[in-house]
């Protein structure tokens, strides 16, 4: 893993709340990073990162010395917030008498596109690459941020997604894909009328 | 912000590289925030921020109560340099704050941080003497390295030179206000350059500094017959008609001259 990482694991499994801090201060922005482009929502992705952390500290608290410095961090927390963000999304779908901009962002993610205004500003907009992810399957999703945008390794995701590699890899290309389909209609289009 | 190491950018296409111009720093406070709600004592870690300063700002770190560490910007490539050093230094995480520990932006911008509360444990007893005397020099002066032993009650130079290259907090201890013994600006922590433009900042004309390396020490005036450091407030109020420089306290000593009570130059 990286370097300043690296003697994390053994400071949490001597020190848990100097351990902790350390781990809060090394990867907090990637989890943030995460959670804001899967969810799409900076106000929902600063919620549900507390959450994570929350679920964290509270894990390290049961863990035994040993388990706590086997524990690789990062893939760790990504796996707590994949769930965490899970949950949270299933909760509104059950319960969508949700405050409004929670029920908005949970029911309709791909509602936002981008109107013809936004396309003539910028071609290769950020916004449009957002409500393009938006519109990815859940796996792929998180596949495609913890890879690209978080930077992860394809092992390290597969340890997150609890699936092999090749299904990692496979689900990346295919999100890219349709990204890219998403990003580039005119692309696709002529595509699909050489086939 | 890609934390982690192992990943290399790839020649990619379009998408890859869109995707990771997504990742970006959690808003300021994210980090302090989760540790609150968490329940870590405040104790435990410290705090810090980038406030406004000449070079390049200044990256601060605060414990609960009292100052514990400081960089100025242009000395370091960014935030998370400044986070590893501070960890190295003292061993304790520096999470990113929005909040400023009470009255820190008010010493900044005054340049009075005297009573601002420093806390540096790893530092040996002789050099928090020695950066406690340094921190006394007012703004806009200047003090040789012997001033600050003596003010420190410490024998010689060595653990003041010693505690100038390793100040902790620069700007804060103003180590851009001492000289050496012959008047030349001694720039131990961050170079010459840097220095120079702290020293600016402060209204510190390089006439004055020029006037130290010349060989004048001390500046006294004929009417009171009291001598000062050159860049003592009493010293600046003296007319030129009445300013008479000396090359060493025994000579304003001899022409019958006494120290000034309040920038106390060394009575050799």
């Amino acid at each position: 893993m990286d370097e300043t990482a690296e003697p994390l694991p053994e400071r949490m499994a001597t020190d848990l709340d100097d351990g902790f801090t350390e781990l809060v201060r090394v990867h907090a922005s990637a989890v943030h990073a995460f959670l804001l482009r899967v969810t799409g929502n900076a106000a929902e992705a600063d919620d549900l990162g507390q959450e994570t952390f929350l679920r964290a500290y509270t894990a390290l608290q049961g863990y035994s010395a040993e388990r706590r410095s086997a524990l690789r961090p990062r893939a760790w927390l990504m796996t707590i917030a994949t769930n965490v963000w899970r949950n949270h999304v299933r909760t509104c779908i059950r319960r969508p008498v949700a405050a409004a901009p929670v029920e908005e962002s949970c029911e309709s993610w791909p509602d936002e596109g981008p109107g013809p205004q936004e396309h003539a500003e910028t071609a290769a907009d950020r916004a449009l690459l957002v409500a393009a992810l938006a519109r990815l399957p859940e796996r792929a999703r998180v596949a495609v941020v913890l890879r690209h945008v978080v930077g992860m390794s394809y092992a390290e995701v597969a340890e997150v997604q609890g699936c092999p590699v090749g299904t990692v890899k496979a689900q990346v290309s295919r999100g890219l894909s349709v990204l890219r389909e998403l990003l580039e209609p005119e692309v696709a289009l002529l595509r699909e009328v050489t086939m | 912000m890609n934390r982690g190491g192992e990943w290399t950018p790839q020649p990619e296409s379009g998408v890859e590289a869109a995707l990771a111009g997504l990742a970006g720093p959690a808003p300021g406070d994210f980090a302090a925030r989760v540790l609150q709600r968490v329940g870590i004592p405040r104790d435990r870690y410290d705090m810090y921020l980038h406030l406004e300063a000449p070079a390049g700002g200044l990256y601060v770190a605060y414990g609960a109560q009292a100052v514990t560490g400081a960089a100025l910007g242009r000395t370091l490539a960014g935030p998370q340099a400044f986070e590893e050093a501070h960890r190295a230094r003292t061993g304790r995480s520096a999470i990113p704050t929005t909040r400023p520990l009470p009255g820190l932006r008010t010493a900044l911008r005054t340049g009075r941080a005297k009573s601002l509360v420093i806390d540096l444990p790893e530092l040996t007893e002789a050099e928090r003497a020695a950066l406690d005397a340094v921190r006394t020099i007012p703004r806009g002066q200047l003090r040789p390295l012997a001033w600050v032993a003596r003010e420190a009650a410490l024998p010689d130079d060595a653990p003041v030179t010693e505690a100038l290259v390793a100040n902790p907090v620069p700007l804060l201890i103003p180590c851009h206000r001492v000289t050496f013994d012959n008047g030349g600006p001694c720039d131990l922590r961050y170079g010459p350059i840097v220095g120079a433009v702290l020293r600016k900042a402060e209204g510190i004309d390089d006439a004055l500094v020029g006037l130290s390396r010349s060989g004048t020490a001390f500046l006294g005036s004929d009417t009171t017959r009291i001598y000062c450091h050159p860049t003592c407030a009493h010293a600046r109020r003296i007319t030129p008609p009445h300013q008479v420089p000396f090359r060493s306290a025994r000579a304003a000593r001899e022409a019958g001259y006494r120290a000034c009570k309040s920038c106390r130059p060394i009575a050799a």
